[in-house]
C-alpha cells in the first residue's frame, strides 16, 4: 500500500508543484512597455536605448521559449523571469528618457516658432512702411519673400501638430533668418530715403 | 565556483587565505565592463542604430544578454587557470562593439561629407540661378518659390549642424526640386525669347520701323527689352543708343494695368511733356494701348487668363527720372535725364516707338534660362 501511494503520488506531486507556470503575464506586461517607449517616440529620439530594449525583449522572449520547449518538470523560468522584468524597468526608463527629450525638442521648437512669427510680423510691418519709388522691383521681390514666409508658418505648426519637432525648430529658424534679413533690408532702404529726403529739403 | 554551504566559513577563510596566496582574479573584470559601456556610450554618439544597424543590433543582443549574466556573477571569483566563458564574452563582446564604433564612425563621416558636399554644390546653383534670374530681371514672375527655396536649404543646413544628415539630404532634394518647379516656370513665362520664329517676327518689326524712318526721312525709336536698350534712329541710321530701365516686372508683355510689364508692339508718341509737364523731367507719351494691345486685353480677360475686374491701363511713357530714389517704373521706359533731353530732341509727335523683346537669339534672356538649365543639371530630385 506505501510502495502504491509512493508510486502513484510522487509523479503527480512532481508534476503539479514541480511543473513551473510561464511568466505569460510579465511577457505581455513587458511588451506592453516596449510599445509604451516606440509610442512615445524612442525610436526616433533613443533609438540606441530603443535597439537594446528590444533586444532585451527578444532575450527574454527566447528565453521562454527555450523554457516552454522543456519537459514540464525540468521547466525553470526564473531567468526568463529576471530577464522580463529587467526589460520592463528599462522600458520605463527609456520611456521617460523620450519623454525628457522630446519636451526639450518640443519646448525649443515652441521658441523657435514665436521668434518665427515675430520676425514675419516686423517684416510685414516695414513693407507697409517701404518706400514706393525705391527699386520697384526689389520692393515687389521683398513683398514676395514676406509673403512666403507668411505662407510658411503654417507649415510650422504643422510639424508641431505631427510631433517632428525637429523639423518645426529647423523650418521656424530658417523663416526667423530670413525674416530678420528682409528686415534689414528694409530698415536700410527706409534710411536712404530719410537721407534723401533731408538732403533734398537742403 | 561557488561559495555555499554549511561549510561557508570554513571555505571563505580558506579561499582568503588562497586568494592572498595565488592571486585569484574577479570574474567580472570591471574595466572590461566600464570599457564596454564606453563603447555603447560611443555608439550612442555616432548614432550606431542609424549608420552600422546590423553591427550595432548584434552588439546591442550580445551585451543586453551579457548584462543579465553580469548581475548574477559579479560578485563571483575564479582562479587564474579556471576557464572564465562570461569574460570570453565579455571579450568578444567588446571586440564587436569596438567594430561597430568604428563602422558607425565611419559611415557616419562619410554621410557628413556626402551631405556637405551636396549642400555646397546646390548652395552653388542656388547663387548661380538666382544671380541668372536676377540678370534679366525676372524675379519678381517666380513669385514667393525663391523665398521657399532659400527656407528649404536654410533647414537643410539646419539638418546639417544637427547631425542629422539623412533629413538634411531629404530636404535638399526638396530645395533642388523647387529649383527645378522656378527653371519651369520661368521657361514657360519667358521660353519666348528662346523661340527663333519670335525673335525672327520681332526683328521684322524692328527692320520695319528703321526702313520707315528711312523711306520718311525722320526720327524713329526701337526698344529692346532683353537688351534694355533704346535706340534712335534718323533716316534708317543710328542716331542715338542708350541702356534704359523697365517696369519692374519689365521683361514680361504686359496683359493689364498694375502688373509692372512693359508693352512689345508697334506704337508711336501722342504727346511730348517737357519740363514741368510731368514729374519725370522730360517724358514721350505712347498710344498704348493700341488696337492690338485692346484686342489681346479683352482675350486674356474672357479666357480667365488674367482677373475679371482687371483694367488695361495706359500713360505707358519713355521718360527720364527726376526721383532719384526711382529705378524702376510700372511698365515705362526711363532713362537718365541727360540722355532724355537728346531723344528729346530728336523726335517729335507722330515718331514710331517700335518695343520688341528681343532682336537676337542669343538674347540675354535665352541665354539666361539656358543657364538655368545648368545650374540644375547633376542635381538628384
Amino acid at each position: 500500500m506505501k510502495r502504491l501511494l509512493t508510486v502513484t503520488i510522487v509523479p503527480l506531486l512532481m508534476l503539479t508543484v514541480g511543473c513551473a507556470k510561464a511568466p505569460t503575464d510579465k511577457v505581455t506586461a513587458a511588451e506592453e512597455a516596449v510599445n509604451g517607449a516606440r509610442t512615445a517616440g524612442a525610436p526616433k529620439y533613443a533609438p540606441e536605448e530603443f535597439a537594446k530594449l528590444e533586444s532585451a525583449l527578444t532575450s527574454a522572449r527566447n528565453e521562454v521559449a527555450e523554457q516552454d520547449g522543456k519537459f514540464g518538470f525540468f521547466r525553470d523560468y526564473e531567468k526568463a523571469d529576471h530577464l522580463l522584468t529587467a526589460a520592463q524597468t528599462e522600458a520605463a526608463r527609456v520611456s521617460a528618457e523620450t519623454a525628457k527629450k522630446k519636451e526639450d525638442v518640443k519646448t525649443a521648437a515652441v521658441q523657435a516658432q514665436q521668434a518665427a512669427q515675430t520676425a514675419v510680423q516686423t517684416a510685414q510691418g516695414l513693407v507697409e512702411k517701404a518706400p514706393v519709388g525705391k527699386d520697384r522691383a526689389a520692393l515687389e521681390a521683398i513683398k514676395a519673400d514676406v509673403e512666403g514666409l507668411a505662407t510658411s508658418l503654417p507649415d510650422i505648426q504643422k510639424a508641431m501638430d505631427a510631433e517632428d519637432y525637429q523639423a518645426a525648430q529647423a523650418k521656424a529658424k530658417a523663416v526667423q533668418d530670413k525674416g530678420q534679413a528682409v528686415s534689414a533690408e528694409l530698415e536700410t532702404a527706409l534710411a536712404k530715403v530719410h537721407t534723401a529726403k533731408l538732403t533734398k529739403k537742403k | 565556483m561557488r561559495f555555499s554551504g554549511s561549510s561557508y566559513v570554513a571555505t571563505a577563510l580558506f579561499s582568503g587565505l588562497l586568494l592572498t596566496a595565488s592571486g585569484c582574479i574577479e570574474k567580472v573584470p570591471s574595466e572590461m565592463v566600464q570599457s564596454i559601456q564606453s563603447l555603447d556610450r560611443q555608439l550612442v554618439e555616432s548614432q550606431g542604430a542609424e549608420y552600422a544597424p546590423e553591427a550595432y543590433a548584434r552588439f546591442a543582443k550580445q551585451w543586453v544578454d551579457l548584462q543579465g549574466r553580469l548581475q548574477a556573477e559579479e560578485d563571483e571569483i575564479v582562479w587564474p587557470w579556471e576557464n572564465n566563458p562570461l569574460l570570453t564574452a565579455l571579450q568578444q563582446v567588446r571586440a564587436d562593439g569596438e567594430a561597430a564604433v568604428a563602422e558607425s564612425q565611419a559611415q557616419r563621416e562619410a554621410k557628413r561629407l556626402e551631405t556637405e558636399s551636396r549642400l555646397v554644390l546646390l548652395d552653388g546653383r542656388l547663387r548661380v540661378f538666382n544671380s541668372r534670374v536676377d540678370e534679366i530681371g525676372s524675379r519678381v514672375v517666380l513669385g514667393p518659390k525663391p523665398v521657399e527655396t532659400a527656407l528649404l536649404l536654410h533647414q537643410a543646413r539646419s539638418f546639417y549642424e544637427q547631425g542629422l544628415y539623412s533629413r538634411s539630404v531629404h530636404v535638399a532634394q526638396q530645395a533642388a526640386r523647387m529649383m527645378e518647379v522656378q527653371a519651369a516656370l520661368l521657361t514657360t513665362t519667358l521660353g519666348h525669347y528662346a523661340d527663333e520664329r519670335r525673335i525672327l517676327a520681332w526683328r521684322q518689326m524692328a527692320q520695319r520701323t528703321v526702313e520707315w524712318s528711312r523711306t520718311h526721312h525722320t526720327a524713329a525709336i526701337v526698344v529692346s527689352k532683353a537688351d534694355r536698350r533704346l535706340t534712335v534712329y534718323r533716316n534708317g541710321r543710328q542716331v542715338l543708343s542708350y541702356p534704359v530701365r523697365l517696369g519692374y516686372n519689365g521683361i514680361l508683355e504686359k496683359r493689364y494695368q498694375g502688373d509692372g510689364a512693359t508693352p512689345e508692339g508697334q506704337y508711336h508718341i501722342i504727346r511730348k511733356r517737357d519740363r514741368g509737364q510731368t514729374q519725370f523731367h522730360r517724358a514721350l507719351v505712347l498710344n498704348y494701348p493700341n488696337p492690338e494691345d485692346r484686342r489681346r486685353f479683352q482675350q486674356a480677360r474672357r479666357t480667365g487668363r488674367i482677373p475679371a475686374d482687371a483694367f488695361i491701363g495706359g500713360q505707358i511713357e519713355i521718360h527720364g527720372g527726376d526721383d532719384v530714389l526711382m529705378s524702376q517704373t510700372l511698365g515705362c521706359v526711363m532713362l537718365d535725364n541727360w540722355q532724355m533731353d537728346a531723344i528729346f530732341k530728336e523726335v517729335e509727335s507722330g515718331t514710331p516707338v517700335t518695343i520688341v523683346g528681343a532682336l537676337r537669339l542669343a538674347n540675354s534672356v535665352a541665354l539666361a534660362l539656358a543657364g538655368l538649365d545648368q545650374a540644375e543639371e547633376g542635381e538628384e530630385g
